[in-house]
Parts: C-alpha cells; structure tokens; sequence
C-alpha cells in the first residue's frame, strides 16, 4: 500500500505563499532588527580544535572561511550542539573533547523571541553531559529539541538519498521531533518498547520458553506511540512530497518525472493488526517486523530507483529539496525561520546554482544562516552581488 | 599508591570495592580504623559479617528480616489486605520513612526488562500472585519507578491478578516526584501515597 505524491489535494502544510505587504514587512524587519532566533556569540573551550575561543555573530549571514582542517565545520557542529545536544556528525560525545584534554564547554547568546538566552553544553570529566538554558538544566534533553530549530547541509548527507531507509526515517524523525514534542516523545518511548520486544523475542529463541503475557503487555504498549508516529507521518508526508517535488522542480529547472511515495504497513491495517499478523514471523526472525520503524520513503525516477539511475547533480538537487523543504516547514510551524548551518555545499555547484540557493536560503528565508567555504573570494562575490548583508569569519 | 605494608595494602583494596569509595576515601576510612582499639575494630567486623551471615528474606514479601517472617509482616496492627508493591529494600526503608503508609510490603527484586536479561522469572511476581490469592488483599498499590520497563511491570502483574478482585492503583508518579524513589524526600513520597490513582485512569491520562 502506498501513499503517493499524487494523492495530496490536503496541501495545507505548504508553505503559503506571502502577500506583498507581507514581503515588505518582511524586508523591512530584515533591515531593521535580527531574526526571532539569533545566536549572537559562541564560545568554546576544549571543543575539537579550539582550545578556547569566542565568536560573535552580528548579521544574519555568516561567512565562515579558511583553508582545508581550520575548523569550519567543527564551528557549525558547536551551534548543532546547542540545537540538537549532540553532534551532527559522531554519536559519541567524547570524540568532540580535545586530544590530550577530559571534557569541553560550549557556551551560546541566543536570542529567542527578543529575549537573550543562555544555553550551555559541557561534557564533565566524567564523561557526564549536561545541559541549560539560563542556568536552568533540564533532566531530560529531549525536552530542548524544537526550542532552537535549525537544519543542516552537510557534505555527507547525500546517504539521505542514497543511503538505507533508516536514513530517511532519521530526517523525517528530526523534522517532526523539531516541530511536536509529543512526537520526540513518542519516538523515545516506541524505541525503548521496541527494544525490548526484540530483546524478548531473542530470548524466546535462545532459551524455548515463550512467555507470550509478558509479549502481549509490550504489544499493548508499542500500540499508542506506534499509532501517534504513523499517523503523524501521514499526516505530515501528504504535504510534504508534494512540496519536496516542487522545490525539486525550481531547482533543477527542467520538468522530471520524480516520484516520492511514503510506504508504510500501517496504511492498510492498525498496528494492532499489523503485531498481530506478524507474530509467527516475528518469533521465528526473533524481532519485530511489523511497524513504523521499518517505514520507507521510496523515491524513484521515471519508473527507476532514484539512487540507482540519479546523476550527482541530481542526488544534490534532491538533498536540497528535502532541506529546504524541511526549512520552510519548520518556518511554519515555529512561526520564524530556523537556523540554517550549510557546510560545503557549494561544491560542484555552477555559478548561476550558487546564487539561486543564496538567493532562497539568505534573502527569501530571513532566518539566520551560517556558511562555510574554503573559498572566501567566491562566497563574498556571490553575497555582494545579491546585496546580502553578511560577516565573514576567517579561520587560519 | 606505595604502601609498606600488605595488610594496609589488602584492607584498602577491600574498602575500595565499596559503591562510590574510591581508592583515597578507602585509604581514610583504613586509617582510622587503624587509629581504634584492637576489640572496638574486631567488633566491626563481626557486626557485618554477622549481618551478611544470617540476614534472611521474609517469606511473606521478601523484605529483610531476622527471621522467616519481617517485622513489618509481623505486626498485626499493620493493614493485612494492602500490599505495596516495590522494587527494593531501599524503596521499603523510603516509605518507611515517611510513617504514612500502615500496610504491607511486596519487594520484586527489581523490575521486568528483558534487555537487561530480567524476565518476571527472575522477579517475586509467582509469589505476589499468590499472596493476593491467599491473602484476600483488598488493594495493590504499586509504587514503582515511572519509566517505561515499571508501566510493563505494572501491566503485567495486572494481567495476572485480572480474575481476584483487588483494586490495582499506583502512587502519583512522575507529578509527585522527579526520578528514583529512594531519592524522593519524605514529604513527596507521602503525598504521592495519599493521592494514588487507579492504574487504568493513570494509563488513560498519559
Ligand atoms: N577531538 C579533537 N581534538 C583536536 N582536534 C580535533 C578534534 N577533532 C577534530 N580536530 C581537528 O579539527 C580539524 C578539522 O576541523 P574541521 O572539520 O572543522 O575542518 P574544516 O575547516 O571544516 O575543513 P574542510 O575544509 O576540510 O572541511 C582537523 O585538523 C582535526 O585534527
Ligand atoms: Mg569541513
Ligand atoms: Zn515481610
């Protein structure tokens, strides 16, 4: 069962077009104050390759420069940090410690809604992580994620179009986590079931006895974060692909016949059904077929795999459709822009592309953005000639 | 660490195996034993070994005891149809604390997650169901960890008592409380015993 780009008249969710008095309003506060989210000053100690070191931020593009290892993107992971509560690129915290040093400290000024903010993230010695906002910690992380919403670009992401399901998921789960705290914390307590369940269902291989009352209890549990994951992803994807084609479309320019369709079991019977159904294939796999964990977004062009018949360039149009969709959703639900941290994203990008995603991300956008290149002539011409206002900072 | 002598040496070791003792603290605490009489020491000695010697666990709810039967068991002022259902002995000697609860006790030994290997074989469930049966217990008040391996523990000893007719109700977690039991003060921990809820309005309003 699927449910394609071409079901969707529900495009609520889209991002509404703005009225002209709107666009002036808008360019009139871009001229006058910062974005309702504004991080003014980072600093960081013991964080990767900064020792100890402040950056101030004053506009809202920030030009981040310097050669090859210089730091660019462990700048754009410390902002992540305060984002997200966690890096970008390595799940375990200790890799963002300093070599040769116990712990790190990463201290942000944020302003939110006009108000100044301080949020800090310190690693202790002991390898315990810890995390404020004004000196208020909180006991659960999750409960940050949505406050600061930002996407990322990064290098590495084209595994979001070529890579397993799970990668997919992963984007998805960021999105809506970002946008709905009841969503985070269904996705946290589905994991933890779920995790269980397997772990039972191994051991009901391993040792031959099957309590199946402690197997139905974990059923019933799965069975209202599970319903709240899919029918929010439903609910979300009937809009979202439909605006991930589009910006698909602007992008390349050119019409394609590019095809995104959420597939999920849960579509056709109740995840209730769906664990019911599975159960002898799941005794016999000893884990947990059925469910929204193995959902897919399956994309394809024409009537090929995506992944397999996509050029370079195409997989790159795809990635920034999927963020830039992203952003204009969050932008939406949050009622201002998130942050946008974009590393290396110029690469094998022509000119006129270059200023087309400048022109979207930087002025159409209004939100804060930070931009990293190891070419800081290219970055300042481009930011000049669209008479965006921007600081450049110089890594050496 | 240097030390001169092995004795010094092994004692500190041992004391360094405690929960939370480090091997400076261990060094301390060595020390001053040192300081005391031979006899006040042996004393010591012999008051832990003792205790680990013959310390029993009550037959009835599993709690310590000196005996086969606790004295909480014991005392028949106590409310005999009203079980509390807990993790561990520490979550005994917390509510305990707080002099506001008059019934019984069940320790589980821990809580159901087969993640970490613990499946209700492992825990005192066969013999709660049991107690319930014999016992006429007319009210199960679970006072567990609000996460998600305590609701599956609470779910599931539910679904084994569903034919007796108790009431199942499980003290305001969460609300009351932020975190472990044992570190709740004493004033929490009694409020949340006061205001316990039915586990199926608890489950709904979640
Ligand atoms: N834990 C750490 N301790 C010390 N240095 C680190 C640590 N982690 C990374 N580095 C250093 O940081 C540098 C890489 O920084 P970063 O990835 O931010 O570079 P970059 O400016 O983005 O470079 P590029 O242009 O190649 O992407 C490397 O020189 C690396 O040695
Ligand atoms: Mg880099
Ligand atoms: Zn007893």
């Amino acid at each position: 069962m699927e449910l394609s780009t071409q079901i969707g008249p529900a495009l609520s969710r889209q991002p509404k077009r703005l009225s002209v008095q709107q666009l002036d309003s808008f360019a009139a506060g871009r001229l006058s104050c910062s974005p309702m989210l504004f991080f003014r000053a980072i600093s960081l100690l013991q964080f990767k390759n900064y020792t100890n070191r402040a950056f101030e931020f004053n506009e809202a593009v920030t030009g981040i420069c310097g050669n090859n290892g210089q730091g660019k993107t462990n700048l754009l992971d410390a902002l992540h940090y305060l984002c997200f509560t966690k890096s970008y690129f390595s799940r375990t915290d200790g890799h963002a410690v300093q070599e040769g040093q116990k712990g790190f400290r990463i201290e942000g000024r944020v302003s939110l809604n006009e108000k100044q903010e301080k949020a800090v993230c310190v690693l202790r010695e002991t390898g315990k992580k810890e995390f404020s906002v004004n000196d208020q910690p909180y006991d659960k992380f999750s409960h940050h994620i949505g406050r600061y919403p930002c996407v990322i670009i990064a290098p590495d992401d084209a595994v979001l179009v070529t890579g397993g399901s799970e990668e997919r998921r992963k984007f998805i789960d960021s999105l809506l986590s970002q946008a709905d705290a009841t969503y985070l914390q269904h996705l946290i307590s589905y994991t933890k079931i779920l995790q269980q369940r397997n772990s039972l269902l191994k051991s009901f291989a391993e040792t031959g006895q099957r309590n199946f009352a402690l197997l139905d209890v974990l059923d019933e549990q799965l069975l209202k974060p599970g319903q709240y994951i899919f029918e929010k992803r439903k609910d979300f994807l009937i809009s979202f692909l439909p605006a991930v084609r589009h910006t698909y479309h602007e992008i390349a320019q050119q019409p394609e016949d590019l095809r995104l369709v959420y597939e999920s079991q849960l579509l056709e019977n109740n995840l209730a059904e769906c664990l019911q159904a599975s159960r002898q294939k799941d005794l016999y796999a000893a884990r947990t077929t059925a469910g929204p964990h193995r959902d897919e977004l399956e994309i394809s062009l024409g009537a090929q795999p995506f992944k397999q018949i996509a050029s370079q360039g195409q997989r790159k149009s795809l990635l920034f459709a999927l963020k830039l969709t992203e952003m204009d959703v969050l932008k939406e639900e949050k009622g201002f822009p998130p942050l946008l941290l974009l590393d290396d994203v110029f690469e094998k990008l022509d000119e006129s592309r270059i200023s087309n995603l400048l022109q979207r991300v930087c002025r159409d956008n209004a939100g804060q953005v930070f931009i990293t290149d190891t070419n800081e002539e290219r970055l300042k011409k481009h930011l000049d000639d669209l008479a965006i206002a921007h600081q450049i900072i110089t890594l050496r | 660490m240097q030390f001169s002598s092995s004795l010094l040496e092994n004692a500190v070791t041992e004391f360094a195996k405690l929960p939370g003792i480090g091997k400076k603290t261990a060094l301390r605490l060595v020390l001053h034993l040192l300081r005391q009489e031979v006899g006040e020491v042996e004393h010591f000695s012999e008051v832990v070994a003792r205790m680990r010697r013959e310390i029993k666990f009550c037959n009835r709810c599993f709690n310590v005891a000196d005996g086969d039967i606790c004295s909480i068991c014991a005392n028949s002022m106590r409310r005999q149809d009203l079980i509390c259902v807990v993790e561990t002995i520490r979550d005994v000697i917390a509510i305990e604390s707080t002099q506001q609860y008059n019934g019984l006790y069940h320790v589980l030994g821990g809580i159901i997650s087969p993640l970490d290997g613990i499946g209700p074989d492992q825990l005192t469930i066969e013999a709660l169901v049991n107690r319930i049966q014999k016992e006429a217990t007319s009210e199960l008040i679970f006072a567990l960890n609000p996460n998600i391996q305590g609701d599956t523990t609470i779910y599931y000893i539910q679904k084994k008592i569903q034919a007796f007719p108790v009431q199942v109700t499980t003290i305001a977690r969460g609300i009351a409380f932020g975190g472990e039991l044992e570190y709740a003060d004493e004033m929490t921990l009694a409020r949340s015993l006061q205001n316990r809820l039915p586990v199926e309005r608890y489950v709904a309003g979640r």
